[in-house]
């Protein structure tokens, strides 16, 4: 009995792999064939979101690597910010079936969602301008503005000089 | 006197041919994605038969 | 007896870069608008900084460079060598500037990417990039595209002989137009006519596949942008994945393989003259070319059961088929599944057709399909000759807008530029591959920057080793130029050594 309950603990945790803790993004594209079919669960920022009727692709950012999660349109419709250059995206947690060809999305690598979590909320990122650079690009712009108008004049100048004529030589 | 007469024959000619040379061209890309598709329904169908 | 450069040739040279930069210095100024729209107000002063950079420097050297004596085809050909050179650092600055790059080379290889059309990129998280940058990307492969020398010396040209020389410096043969100036307008009403297509249909697209009114247009223009200059960037990470979506996959096909056609052609079949569609040599030679590789791609992942129906080989094969002949570069497979789930046979077949390359005068890359048709006729015509009574006279001849007949001149010139890209192939695999990559991976991402496609397999990243950025840089360059600019660049710097420069 003992014996048979520590050779299923040992299949439980080999099996683990196949239904695990969150993998990164870039383990599982560089391993698509090795993952495809399986269960994984997948956690990034979210990216994007196109509601289609009664379902919704969100897509979901984990450093450095975007991936499509094919999902309800009701969890799609709770996420409150899509990550861009002015907002964090909400942090979303996603298990389901990972496909590296889905043959229901032509192909394309996706995962389709079980269950969708979202972690954390996103948020707004204030981007103000920052004054050194501000300075810099206005005396630089009123530099080149100067230089162009007296070049300018420069040459006009020297356009009104009338040369001796060769008889005075 | 030196102005060329407006033909409107002319103009609308010229606007037809560049409507329909734009829709040509999108015509002759549809061919291209017309035979490809056709090359992948016929290697899936020769898959399948072997 | 080539002749010791002068004062005046550097002159020529530095006068015509500075009025390129005067030109580029303006054109930096739109992506404000952008900024204006969606309010990215910290981004402005980044892009009035690099212009205004841009215009003092082009303006000193307008002014103390200007000399009377006329261009040359030697001087073209290193305005046209040395501007892209020129156009890609300054360009770099607002990059740099707002941390879009890691570094300023990172900064450089993304613009010169952008102005060859080329589409690799080391942008850092893309996803998250000001909209003001996104478009100044796609905007760089717009402009680039259309052949940025060409537009500034023509608008400002002094003379035609200037600007005839520098069209045919930057790879442009044809003439469209009576003269140099309008045929630079024509390109630009063209192009313009197919930026107004794509926009709409990817925005209406878009819309329809559940996007938000405002992005579908944003990354319209973008799409739309990056699909007629067959440049490839993209305002996600994803590319074209993004939106998982086969309309809008059709649509970026359509708008691609419109913009690997040559501009004559475009100017022929918008005059009305439709025949030329099925006349052209160039459009018969990209169609073989693009079908067979088709074939072969898609049985290579059918066999090796990568894709097993025919929606997804349509969508996966023939679509990456069809970005890297165009030398688009769009995706619709990550990089790295292009090294690791993609057999090497469609992986090398991809490789190939990147180097075959798109048409001629077109703003696509590569060897050009004029090139591959003219040589397949030369080996036919040899076969003839060969089939032939010796008494016989055999001739060919290939149809590009008109009957030209097949002659050695014209089959040596199609050779010599063919040879010119297979050494820089070669030269760039060398290097890839002296950096640990494998030999297919190594000629895949070598096609991709030789050929200005874009499409890579993941040799191209932000933490991939500086040289090899360098190199690759050279080979997006080289590519761009036909080799033939770069050389005589070389030979200008190699007489200049020898012989020094007299006053």
């Amino acid at each position: 009995m003992k014996k048979l309950a520590v050779f299923t603990a040992i299949m439980l945790l080999l099996l683990i792999p196949a239904v695990v803790g969150a993998e990164s993004g870039e383990v599982l594209i560089e391993n698509s064939r090795g993952f495809d079919g399986k269960q994984v669960t997948f956690q990034g920022e979210v990216i994007g979101v196109m509601i289609r009727e009664n379902n919704a692709w969100v897509n979901i950012y984990d450093n450095g690597i975007a991936i499509g999660i094919w999902c309800s349109a009701d969890n799609a419709r709770n996420i409150s910010f899509s990550g861009d250059y002015t907002h964090v995206g909400d942090t979303v947690m996603v298990g389901g079936t990972f496909h590296m060809a889905c043959p229901e999305h032509g192909g394309d690598t996706d995962i389709h969602a079980d269950n969708f979590t979202i972690l954390a909320v996103g948020r707004v990122v204030a981007r103000t301008p920052d004054l050194p650079t501000v300075v810099v690009s206005v005396v630089l712009m009123i530099l080149a503005i100067f230089i162009i108008f007296w070049l300018r004049h420069v040459r006009k100048e020297k356009g009104k000089v009338v040369p001796w004529p060769m008889s005075w030589r | 006197m030196g102005l060329r007469k407006f033909s409107l024959k002319a103009f609308l000619k010229k606007n037809l041919d560049f409507i329909a040379g734009v829709l040509s061209e999108v015509g002759l890309t549809a061919v291209f994605i017309a035979v490809a598709a056709l090359i992948c329904l016929l290697l899936v169908a020769v898959k399948a038969l072997i | 007896m080539i002749p010791q450069l002068t004062r005046e040739d550097l002159k020529i040279i530095g006068y015509n870069l500075g009025r390129v930069g005067n030109i580029i210095g303006v054109l930096m100024l739109v992506p404000i608008v952008i900024s204006i729209i969606y309010q990215e107000f910290d981004i402005i002063p980044h892009f009035i900084a690099a212009s205004a950079l841009a215009l003092i420097l082009s303006n000193l050297a307008v002014h103390f460079l200007n000399t009377k004596k006329e261009m040359e085809l030697k001087h073209a050909l290193c305005v046209a060598a040395l501007a892209w050179i020129f156009m890609m650092m300054l360009t770099a600055i607002p990059l740099y500037t707002t941390h879009s790059t890691g570094s300023y080379l990172d900064a450089n290889f993304e613009t010169m990417s952008g102005f060859t059309t080329t589409g690799l990129s080391l942008a850092q998280d893309v996803d998250h990039l000001s909209h003001s940058i996104n478009f100044y990307r796609h905007y760089l492969q717009f402009i680039g595209g259309m052949g940025i020398i060409v537009v500034a010396l023509t608008v400002l040209a002094r003379s035609e002989v200037g600007s005839v020389l520098t069209f045919k410096s930057e790879g442009r043969e044809e003439i469209l137009r009576p003269n140099v100036a309008r045929t630079s307008r024509a390109i630009f009403g063209i192009a313009a006519t197919f930026l107004v297509l794509g926009t709409v249909l990817f925005a209406i697209v878009g819309i329809y596949e559940g996007m938000n009114v405002g992005t579908s247009f944003f990354d319209g223009v973008n799409h739309a942008m990056a699909a007629f200059s067959t440049g490839g960037f993209s305002p996600h990470s994803q590319n074209i994945l993004y939106y998982h979506s086969f309309p809008y996959e059709i649509v970026a096909l359509i708008i691609f393989l419109i913009g690997s056609f040559n501009f004559a052609f475009h100017y022929a079949v918008l005059s009305g003259k439709r025949r030329e569609m099925f006349k052209n040599i160039e459009i018969r030679t990209i169609f073989i070319t693009l079908m067979l590789s088709t074939l072969v791609i898609a049985a290579g992942l059918l066999y090796f059961n990568v894709y097993s129906s025919p929606e997804i080989l349509f969508r996966k094969a023939f679509f990456q088929a069809a970005s890297a002949h165009t030398t688009t570069g769009f995706g619709t497979v990550y990089p790295a599944q292009m090294s690791n789930v993609w057999p090497n046979l469609p992986q090398t077949m991809m490789s190939i057709i990147m180097l075959l390359g798109a048409c001629a005068n077109s703003t696509g890359g590569g060897i050009k399909a004029i090139r591959v048709g003219i040589m397949a006729k030369a080996f036919f015509r040899e076969v003839k000759k060969a089939l032939s009574p010796k008494t016989a006279v055999v001739s060919e001849k290939y149809h590009h807008i008109s009957d030209t007949p097949l002659t050695d001149t014209v089959v040596k010139g199609a050779a010599l530029i063919t040879i010119g890209y297979i050494v820089l192939f070669f030269v760039g695999t060398t290097v890839t591959m002296l950096y640990g990559y494998n030999g297919v991976d190594s000629m895949y991402e070598t096609s991709s920057a030789v050929g200005n496609v874009g499409l890579s397999c993941g040799v191209t990243s932000p933490a991939m080793p500086s040289m090899l950025k360098v190199t690759y840089i050279f080979l997006m360059w080289a590519g761009r130029l036909e080799i033939m600019a770069v050389l005589v660049l070389v030979g200008f710097a190699i007489l200049a050594l020898r012989k020094g420069i007299k006053k």
